[in-house]
């Protein structure tokens, strides 16, 4: 068996465990939650526990591959995964000890995060490394497509992981599973790799004051935007000044990114309307689509009371409508161009989350012949998300030469990370927010405590259900944001490729 | 729930019925009187074995603050599915008041309001856990720890079915509850406690751990708005 192909299966092997970990808690988040003392009246503090991953995945992203060019990739890539299974870790010994709660798991996610997302410029980097000409780019592609399969994929693996190993620690087995993973991984890259790094090109160091600006800057985006009372008020009380530090040190990084990064980047490339419209539009469908893959399985679980195995489950029409979309994406974008299909695809997306907004209690008992309304809508979603993932790649990877497809492929997954991150911190704030104020302060005279702790639940299930439907109106609203700037900044081409 | 408060709280008046040779008895005995004097007092509570349900609700943790002679504020940690919420009951000045998540405090009246445990009477120095310090059996000095930094010594003994019931009517262990104390040295105050025994759910094994803290300190206990 040649070398390369069984290289480029590790990497990819271990980038997709770690992009299943992005979103892997959204269903096991009432156990997690639970284990480190977090309650329900309480919730808005298990934010962090997703938007630590994100956090640390979206600061990892951009420094490591140059990086790795001074000290070898898979050298590097070890190190990563090593992080990320420390990472893992410390998430699986969460309120095993008293020191060990809530800020402990937080920690323990970033870290998570932090590892998994310098996976993501290592593999693209080795693949273009490994690969020539026609096949680099089939590379390149494969490895995009690892991480965009392991994120969506992330909820459901995480519900049938737990379920299936109840007695082995439940939630946390799906992170002790990690260490074997990243053992695997890591072993065989080191053992197949022995000879790879002798080939690679020593020069380049980690710019530490990007990557303290960088942590630094998201940090404070997401403490600008975690809702510290969600009672009250829908952003933090330190809003502003938190916000405008943020801005003032992603835009320093942005500034040294750009002035850095400019024999990396084309100068061509960074004055293009269509690439600035494609992050852009990423980092929209970043936010919508993080709406599907953390709020439908919550929906489930507190609107819907199945259980986490079964809210996972519900997101199977999603997963199964966005390779479709994909597929199809990639043949209609190659007969009517990228520009129509990718706003196709936002189109049917915003149509989807329209009807969920509609969606009511029993929602799941609604049939449309055979099939479930509440499926038809997250299979037409996911539909949608599908057909517009491949034009906007093949779009930037048109305005990018050969060499750069690993940068352009890599830049489109930090935007959409981005507005993932962005997305889930801002609406996270608004739904508390929402359901604080729709549930208002209930008065329960039901004559025994189980009745009326019944009688609340009623009444929670009720006030989150209103709340999400709210947040599927923004979605649609993101969906059609990202189908006008697709619209406005991408040429009328006819073929895939031109955008 | 309330089986397993009371349970913890018995757990600091652990008595020396058989003396060991390191003057285990003394140690509980003067522990004893030391929690007689303890006019405030915060605790928590963790489930660390088995599985005990009230009212369908299983306990996960449990802490309270008391303020002698019969005031206290109880937050209970609760499971429903893997769902948590916090159940909150507080007394005060006679009336009971319970705090369900999303709602205001709501007075609880009649057998409702006496089914929720009184956590100061169970330091009542005449009726509660210092009352029964004599009553365990098989005292034996574990050994001189260091626990927070200070000596503490470890006691272990155990208690019948029945020495659990006196205490609080409905607590049903089907078996012996063994209990390990850590004594201060220097106050004589019970700063932990550990108690395994059958007193889970349908009698089976359970275990609980209990921190003490904020002896005779400033307590909160919510007040109902006027």
């Amino acid at each position: 068996m040649s070398r390369r192909p069984l290289l480029l299966g590790l990497a990819g092997a271990g980038l997709f465990v770690a992009a299943l970990d992005a979103y892997v808690v959204v269903t096991l988040l009432p156990a997690m939650t639970g284990d480190v003392g977090i309650t329900i009246e309480n919730f808005e503090q298990a934010t962090p526990i997703v938007t630590g991953f994100l956090a640390g995945y979206v600061v990892a992203m951009p420094l490591l591959g140059a990086y790795s060019d001074a000290r070898g990739r898979i050298p590097v890539y070890v190190a990563c995964l090593a992080a990320f299974a420390l990472g893992s870790v410390v998430t699986a010994t969460s309120g095993l000890w008293s020191f060990a709660q809530l800020p402990w798991m937080v920690a323990g996610r970033f870290l998570q995060g932090l590892g998994g997302g310098g996976l993501v410029p290592l593999s693209l980097a080795l693949a273009a490394d490994l690969y020539r000409g026609p096949s680099r780019a089939v590379a390149l592609g494969s490895v995009a497509g690892l991480q965009e399969a392991g994120s969506v994929l992330g909820p459901i693996y995480g519900a049938t992981v737990t379920a299936a190993a109840g007695g082995l620690g439940g939630w946390r087995f799906v992170f002790w599973l990690n260490i074997a993973l990243s053992l695997l991984c890591g072993a065989g890259l080191l053992a197949a790799g022995r000879r790879q790094d002798a080939m690679t090109p020593a020069g380049s160091v980690i710019d530490w004051p990007s990557a303290l600006l960088l942590g630094l800057g998201l940090g404070a985006l997401v403490f600008a935007l975690y809702p510290d009372d969600p009672e009250h008020r829908a952003v933090n009380a330190l809003f502003v000044p938190g916000g405008a530090v943020a801005v003032v040190l992603l835009g320093a990084y942005a500034w040294r990114q750009v002035r850095k990064l400019e024999p990396l980047i084309p100068r061509d490339l960074l004055r293009s309307p269509a690439f600035f419209g494609t992050t852009a539009a990423n980092v929209l469908i970043g936010a919508a689509l993080i709406v599907t893959l953390v709020d439908v399985p919550i929906v489930g679980r507190l609107v819907f009371n199945l259980e986490a195995l079964d809210s996972g489950l519900l997101l199977t029409q999603f997963l199964i409508g966005v390779p479709v979309g994909a597929v199809a994406g990639g043949l209609i974008a190659s007969r009517i161009g990228n520009r129509i299909t990718a706003i196709a695809g936002m189109a049917v997306s915003a149509a989807a989350f329209l009807q969920m907004s509609s969606w009511t209690a029993n929602e799941l008992d609604l049939h449309a012949g055979p099939l479930r309304q509440a499926d038809l809508a997250l299979a037409v979603c996911g539909l949608g998300f599908g057909l517009v993932i491949a034009p906007l790649t093949a779009g930037v990877l048109a305005l990018t030469r050969g060499q750069s497809h690993g940068l352009a492929t890599s830049l489109v997954v930090l935007a959409r990370t981005m507005g993932m991150l962005v997305g889930l911190s801002t609406l996270t704030a608004f739904g508390l927010y929402r359901f604080h104020q729709i549930l208002g302060t209930p008065v329960l005279n039901d004559t025994d405590l189980r009745e009326r702790v019944k009688h609340l639940e009623r009444l929670v299930g009720a006030a989150f259900l209103q709340e999400y439907r709210e947040i599927f109106v923004i979605a649609a609203a993101l969906c059609a944001a990202a189908l006008l700037v697709i619209a406005l900044s991408l040429r009328p081409a006819h073929k895939s490729g031109g955008i | 729930m309330t089986r397993i408060l009371a349970l913890a709280m018995l757990a600091l008046v652990a008595c020396g019925g058989n003396q060991s040779p390191a003057d285990s008895g003394k140690i509980l005995r003067d522990s004893a009187t030391a929690m007689a004097s303890v006019r405030t007092v915060s605790a928590t509570l963790k489930l660390t074995k088995g599985v005990v349900t009230i009212k369908g609700f299983r306990l996960v943790s449990a802490r309270t603050a008391v303020r002698m002679p019969s005031d206290s504020d109880t937050v209970y940690t609760v499971k429903q599915q893997d769902v948590s919420f916090a159940l909150e009951i507080v007394i005060v000045g006679g009336h009971v008041y319970e705090h369900i998540p999303f709602t205001p405090l709501r007075e609880v009246t009649g057998a409702e309001a006496q089914a929720f445990p009184d956590m100061a009477k169970l330091f009542d120095a005449t009726t509660g856990l210092p009352a029964i310090i004599p009553a365990g059996t098989g005292t034996r000095y574990v050994a001189s720890e260091q626990l927070d930094g200070k000596q503490v010594d470890h006691v272990s003994t155990q208690y019948t079915p029945e020495q659990v019931r006196s205490l609080l009517a409905y607590l049903n262990s089907s078996g012996p509850v063994s209990a390990n104390l850590w004594v201060r040295g220097s106050d004589h105050l019970i700063p932990k406690a550990a108690l395994e025994g059958a007193f889970g759910d349908g009698g089976k094994d359970a275990a609980v751990e209990v921190d003490i803290s904020n002896f005779n300190g400033t307590v909160s206990i919510t007040s109902p708005s006027p």
